[in-house]
């Protein structure tokens, strides 16, 4: 972790009633600055809680936001709730594996972008829904995620 | 037929979501009246009197779940459900982007009725984006004196720690979110003990869903008996339901509980099916509920309306389908979440989702066999009852029904694979 995300998690420790409250909260701090969990720093947050690496890599592994194996600068979770899953999900989802030329979960040769279909992200009424960096793209279409990529290759487009 | 809001009331006022603005329509007058004329007894008794019921689905007497903590002087924790996860529900993302003000009013005020002097919040992780509008909002109230210290000069203090979960459906499970909260794998606990005596670092705890919370503004400015007026005796009050799937206006609507039918909303409220297509079938309170059938679309929506007519209120979540969607393929997606989403735990949780995925795929991908209708509902027979928590049960609710109700198109989906039609009926 770097000297501010350090900094952070030490104040987290006690920031709770319940020591062990932290660790979550620390997780996502190794996911920010990463984009998944290091297996070096999976030692850093157990030293930190003072538990086992065993006892991180149990609740790590419980939790789909955080990831084993590093993603892309651009996270996109396409939801396949049942409600996407009616208004065309599935072909958003193999329109991106085309176009970034990604199997499901994986991340393109770039580096940009990593595809993942997600469930129900809770925006059913305006499905179909992505979130690009945790960050919801409401009645998405082919067109906009096209347009997005774009700007993601440009540099442009917001992070979360 | 008209909405009736209550939570929803200012929802469409530019600036909602600061401070001001949410001020200048009323905001915080009810944590205000609360704090500085009421008792904390007082504030619970307009609660029970107002006969709200939990809003996250199982339909629980909000005032008699505060009423069960113990009198005897342990700290006490309230926890506010926001771990929106059941498909098809996405009342609570709607009250926490655009006026999280409410939703932490209802905290504090409802905090200062069962006297917790810390709440939590907790979010499911892909609310980000809510969880940095709350805190802001939590920012705002703070610089005002709503909570803090010294709340609004009585001395009180009011504390609310906002949490980011990380992506998982059982979290919203109240024992679950608990395990969570307190940093480890979010799976169930044993009940009893419930919440209420040993919760939060097994500390008396009440557990409410947002909406729930959020409707403790208007109880607490309107009173308790005003609000039990609205609805039916059963169900009183307001609710939001999600509209979502194959229908022209999808959308949140409030409406008073009982007055309104599942077919008013859908064809009145939400305008109906797409056009030159007619509606297939609705699950009306998150995909964890029964299918009801165009012909029961007339149930009024409440909570004993519902469970007459074969299903539940659940969430508010109603997903609808129209007569292009598959019920055998729907099937299947709803399965691929409950295995995806099931802790683990349970034996027939566990693997018993696994199973009726995989009997479903080979339906939908062609390679249906005439022996899987009875292995489908030999498995349902085995998750039935028989696990730890809701999530088994809530995995055969929506199949179930659809086995009874579309029984001739899982039929018609295994025979056009090439087995005999009537060794796949029987």
């Amino acid at each position: 972790m770097n000297a501010e995300h350090l900094e952070e998690a030490k104040r987290l420790l006690t920031a709770f009633p319940g020591k062990s409250s932290a660790l979550i909260p620390i997780l996502h701090l190794v996911e920010d600055e990463f984009g998944y969990i290091p297996e070096q720093e999976v030692e850093v947050v157990a030293d930190l809680m003072g538990v086992t690496t065993a006892y991180v890599e149990a609740v790590l592994s419980f939790y789909s936001l955080f990831h084993r194996q590093p993603t892309g600068k651009y996270l996109i979770q396409v939801c396949r709730g049942l409600s996407c899953h009616l208004c065309g999900a599935d072909d958003l989802a193999r329109f991106l594996h085309e176009e970034l030329g990604v199997e499901r979960g994986g991340t393109s040769d770039d580096g940009l972008f990593t595809v993942e279909e997600v469930e129900c992200l809770a925006l059913c009424k305006d499905a179909p829904v992505v979130q690009v960096n945790l960050e919801y793209r409401p009645r998405v279409s082919k067109d906009d995620l096209q347009r997005l990529i774009a700007e993601c290759r440009q540099g442009v487009a917001q992070h979360a | 037929m008209p909405e009736r809001r209550l939570l929803f009331e200012h929802i469409d006022v530019p600036g909602i979501e600061g401070i001001d603005v949410y001020e200048r329509e009323g905001g915080y007058r009810s944590l205000r009246k609360a704090v500085k004329e009421m008792s904390p007894d007082d504030v619970v008794k307009e609660v029970m009197t107002s006969n709200l019921r939990g809003r996250g689905g199982a339909g629980f007497p909000t005032g008699r779940k505060w009423s069960f903590l113990p009198k005897d002087g342990r700290t006490r924790y309230l926890v506010c459900n926001g771990d929106e996860s059941e498909p098809g529900t996405c009342k609570d993302q709607e009250i926490i982007y655009r006026i999280p003000h409410l939703l932490l009013e209802g905290v504090l005020t409802s905090a200062y009725a069962i006297e917790a002097e810390h709440a939590f919040i907790y979010l499911r992780g892909e609310f980000k984006g809510g969880y940095l509008r709350l805190g802001r909002a939590i920012a705002e109230a703070r610089a005002k004196g709503y909570l803090g210290d010294n709340v609004l000069g009585t001395g009180r203090r009011l504390e609310v720690t906002l949490y980011l979960g990380a992506g998982a459906y059982i979290c919203g499970e109240e024992t679950a979110l608990l395990e969570s909260l307190e940093g480890r794998r979010g799976m169930p606990r044993l009940k009893p003990p419930f919440p209420a005596t040993s919760g939060l670092y097994d500390l008396p705890t009440v557990v409410n869903n947002v909406e729930t919370l959020a409707a403790v503004v208007p109880i607490v400015a309107m009173g308790g008996a005003e609000y039990a007026k609205l609805g039916t005796k059963e169900s009183a009050g307001t609710k939001l339901f999600s509209v979502s799937g194959n229908v022209r206006r999808p959308g949140n609507y409030e409406v008073e509980l009982g007055k309104v039918t599942l077919g008013e909303l859908l064809n009145d409220l939400a305008g109906g099916p797409p056009a030159g297509h007619t509606f297939k079938a609705a699950i009306p309170g998150g995909s964890s509920v029964p299918f009801l059938p165009p012909d029961k679309f007339d149930t009024p929506l409440d909570y004993e309306s519902m469970r007459q007519a074969g299903t539940m209120l659940g969430s508010g979540g109603v997903i609808v389908l129209d007569d292009r969607a598959s019920i055998v393929d729907t099937s299947l997606r709803l399965m691929e979440f409950y295995r995806h989403e099931s802790c683990g735990k349970c034996t027939p949780c566990r693997e018993g989702t696994m199973w009726l995925e995989q009997a479903l795929r080979r339906m939908v991908t062609g390679d249906g066999r005439h022996g899987d209708l009875k292995t489908l509902e030999g498995l349902m027979a085995h998750i039935d009852g028989q696990t730890f928590c809701p999530l088994g049960d809530a995995a055969i609710a929506a199949l179930g029904s659809a086995l009874r109700l579309f029984r001739g198109e899982f039929v018609s989906c295994i025979a056009a694979q090439d087995h005999p039609l009537e060794e796949v009926a029987q």
